[in-house]
């Protein structure tokens, strides 16, 4: 009986374990997986829903002596009523939707131009890629001092060249319409090399068989620019713009040290805005609220791009 | 005026080893804290830059080693609320902005310091608590009767001019505290000399968003009335009182000097204002007097060096002069294991040997005795005639010290530059303001009905802040 006892328990282990084994086919891709799902779960659902936990109380940090309890939606109902965060709102958007137009066109009309053969061409790229390998601060940085009032490079020449023509200066940080283009300038100047690799690498993926038949129909340039090549890059497409949305979204550096959100609240963005509310007044609860409404705001964005260039390349195809 | 030049510092710095009180002895007891290190959060102004320039000497005698952690002014108060609702202690003596106390003490973050104060072994003899001028110590550091940070200097804040350039233009400024310097004679004087074309504007304000909580106040107080000063912001029921003809006369008032400015102004904090001034490209500039050593009198600008007035801020239409004074003091971590270590150097810092030697290098008074000292009368002699005003006049909390004090000079900041900017009018600010601070003061259960925990409005009596320093807790 004994030794019955003492050989069965070795073979209920193993039975565990080969439960888990390759042989399993259903279980062992997740134990495959679990690493990661762990870590998905730690840093991704677990601070989301967090978030959804702060966001219905009232914590406000700096203020530990308010009891705190459970306020349900009132934090979002609060940003609804917010004149603020519509104002910051449609700054982002017009921030986000005018910089990622105007980066996609010169990325793309650079990367069509690299097409070609050009003499130094593998010196130019290097030069047009330095502004997104400059870390953003640092770009931010530069530019605040290019158009420091009165005494920087862009203020005194093209300000000097304003005035001699009869303009006046120009308020280019202080003047509320005039701030919001500089910065979209800024990152323009920052973000099209980012356009230009992902299109340059697009463009260099697309076959030349349908160039070579075109060219035997006598097709022109511009009809194989919109019927084959911007067809055959919609991936590539995608992929950049949607990623770029995503960061010029987020956009915080280049805005907090160029205007810090100024003047008045012209170039408040939601990132500004949260930042303001979350480590300026510490109201925890209200940007947990803020920061999950902005991130419904990139998934519906997001999936606006998908869907959009998901049914026109089905419609290509 | 007699300015000391950098050429004369090796001279008067030795004068003053030998001249002043000399320094804290170390006590027995704290021998046991030779080998701590401590970290100090501070902003990155010129008077603490003075009084770190005798940071060797205190690890020397006391064994303590001191981090300094220089954070630019307008990050502190989020970078001291990060590392004190974490709770970690890792910073172990915060300077305190006046205007933050309440905020910070009323939350539980700093520890109050009269038990070390009271303390022999921790404290020498001749620290003399008494020798801070009351309303110094206690607008500086009282919250609640209960004593948290003891003040590194105080000033009023005021307006620089260049007495040479008023001169050949035919007129001469008047002196400090004059009822004859008004905003209306301000403007003209500005007006004057105002030649842009020449590369002098008349007065180069500070606009930008973030600095009306300082640089505005003064201009909203004196347009006030005799009856009406103390309603400024709020009734005695906490109402928010700030939507008034007399605070869009004063945002009428700080806009007209946009006249001024050049068009690309409306960022501008004191850095690019003070930065103008110092080129010798502006007549007058705002300045806060604890400033005025570190970035009008250093000795070594000889373009506006020695030839400046150091004014107050202008008396308003209805005579009223802005009774403002901001201060910082220096406080400890609640959560810190090293208060005893922290106090040490506090004390030694505060004490009034190290006081009076910083004065040269740009640190301000806070003692009768450093007031008093013919040495910085005659280094620094703006200190000697503001020593009545810090004594008898002048009002800790026009800044009114509530917690929400940072979200109300926020919300005068952007509504203020909406202004600046021509995005809405002087009345429309005012009437923002009184709706976003409102919110502001429901959120912070000021209008809960037979709540009696509420801050004292002490602003109405400010005999409060004339109590001995001693008799705080």
């Amino acid at each position: 009986m004994v030794e019955v006892s003492m050989a069965s328990a070795p073979a209920e282990r193993k039975s565990f374990w080969s439960k888990l084994g390759p042989s399993n086919k259903k279980v062992f891709p997740w134990v495959l997986m679990a690493p990661t799902l762990i870590i998905l779960v730690g840093i991704g659902i677990y601070p989301f829903l967090y978030a959804l936990n702060i966001a219905s109380q009232n914590i406000i940090l700096s203020k530990p002596y308010i009891p705190r309890f459970d306020v349900g939606l009132y934090q979002y109902q609060l940003l609804m009523h917010d004149p603020e965060f519509w104002k910051a709102l449609r700054v982002t958007l017009l921030f986000t939707i005018e910089a990622v137009f105007i980066e996609f066109w010169l990325g793309l009309g650079l990367a069509l131009l690299f097409q070609r053969s050009i003499r130094g061409a593998s010196v130019m790229r290097i030069f047009i890629l330095i502004p997104m390998i400059l870390p953003p601060l640092v770009a931010a940085l530069i530019w605040r001092y290019m158009f420091f009032p009165g005494a920087g490079l862009v203020t005194h020449y093209v300000g000097g060249l304003s005035e001699w023509l009869g303009f006046g200066q120009i308020p280019f940080l202080s003047d509320p319409t005039l701030a919001l283009q500089t910065l979209i300038f800024v990152d323009v100047w920052e973000w099209t090399p980012f356009m230009f690799l992902m299109l340059s690498a697009g463009l260099a993926s697309i076959p030349r068989q349908p160039y070579e038949a075109a060219e035997i129909d006598g097709a022109s340039a511009w009809r194989v620019f919109w019927t084959i090549t911007m067809p055959l890059l919609r991936p590539a497409i995608l992929i950049a713009v949607v990623i770029r949305t995503m960061d010029a979204f987020r956009t915080f550096e280049l805005i907090v040290v160029m205007t810090r959100g100024g003047p008045g609240n012209a170039t408040t963005t939601l990132n500004v805005l949260l930042t303001k509310t979350g480590l300026e007044f510490f109201d925890a609860s209200k940007a947990a609220a803020l920061s999950l409404l902005m991130m419904m705001v990139i998934i519906v964005m997001s999936f606006v791009f998908i869907r959009v260039f998901r049914s026109k390349t089905e419609v290509a195809e | 005026m007699s300015i000391i030049t950098k050429y004369g510092f090796a001279a008067t710095i030795a004068a003053s080893f030998v001249s002043v009180t000399p320094v804290m002895a170390q006590t027995e007891y704290q021998k046991k804290f030779e080998g701590v290190e401590l970290n100090v959060m501070n902003p990155a102004f010129p008077q603490f830059a003075a009084l770190w320039k005798f940071l060797p000497e205190f690890e020397e005698q006391y064994g303590i080693k001191i981090n300094v952690d220089e954070i630019p002014f307008d990050q502190l108060r989020q970078k001291s609320l990060v590392e004190m609702q974490q709770g970690t202690g890792r910073v172990d003596v915060f300077a305190v902005d006046v205007m933050w106390l309440a905020e910070y003490a009323a939350a539980g973050f700093l520890a109050p310091v009269k038990q070390y104060v009271d303390n022999p072994e921790l404290t020498a003899e001749g620290y003399d608590i008494d020798d801070f001028l009351p309303r110094v110590l206690s607008g500086t550091g009282v919250y609640n009767d209960t004593l948290y940070t003891i003040p590194i200097g105080a000033g009023p804040v005021g307006t620089t001019f260049r007495g040479d350039v008023a001169e050949a233009a035919g007129f001469t400024l008047p002196e400090k505290f004059d009822d004859s310097f008004t905003t209306e004679y301000m403007y003209e004087a500005a007006s004057k000399v105002h030649n842009p074309e020449n590369g002098m504007i008349g007065f180069a304000n500070v606009p930008g968003r973030w600095f009306w909580g300082v640089t505005y106040l003064p201009y909203l107080y004196a347009f006030q009335t005799p009856e009406t000063k103390g309603d400024e912001y709020v009734g005695e029921d906490w109402k928010i009182t700030i939507n008034n003809q007399h605070t869009i006369d004063s945002i009428d008032y700080y806009v007209s000097l946009k006249d001024f400015m050049p068009a690309d102004s409306a960022n501008w904090g004191i850095g690019e204002a003070t930065q103008l001034y110092q080129s010798g490209g502006a007549f007058g500039v705002w300045n806060y007097q604890d400033f005025i050593t570190g970035f009008f009198e250093d000795g070594g600008n000889a373009t506006i060096n020695g030839k400046n007035k150091h004014l107050h801020t202008p008396a308003g239409p209805h005579g009223v002069i802005d009774p403002w004074f901001g201060s910082w003091g220096m406080g400890i971590s609640v959560d810190t294991e090293k208060k005893e270590a922290a106090w040490t150097f506090i004390q030694w810092l505060t004490s009034k040997a190290i006081q009076e030697r910083a004065i040269e290098f740009g640190a301000g008074p806070s003692r009768h005795s450093t007031y008093k000292s013919e040495t910085v009368a005659e280094i620094a002699p703006w200190w000697t005639d503001t020593y009545e005003f810090m004594l008898t006049e002048t009002n800790p909390d026009e800044r009114i010290r509530t917690p929400e004090w940072a979200e109300i000079s926020d919300i005068m900041g952007e509504e203020g530059n909406r202004v600046w900017i021509g995005e809405i009018d002087a009345a429309e600010a005012a009437a923002n303001m009184e709706k976003k601070m409102t919110n502001v003061m429901r959120r912070g259960g000021y209008f809960i009905p037979g709540r009696t925990d509420l801050p004292k409005q002490l602003w109405r009596d400010l005999t409060y802040y004339d109590r001995l320093p001693s008799e705080w807790n």
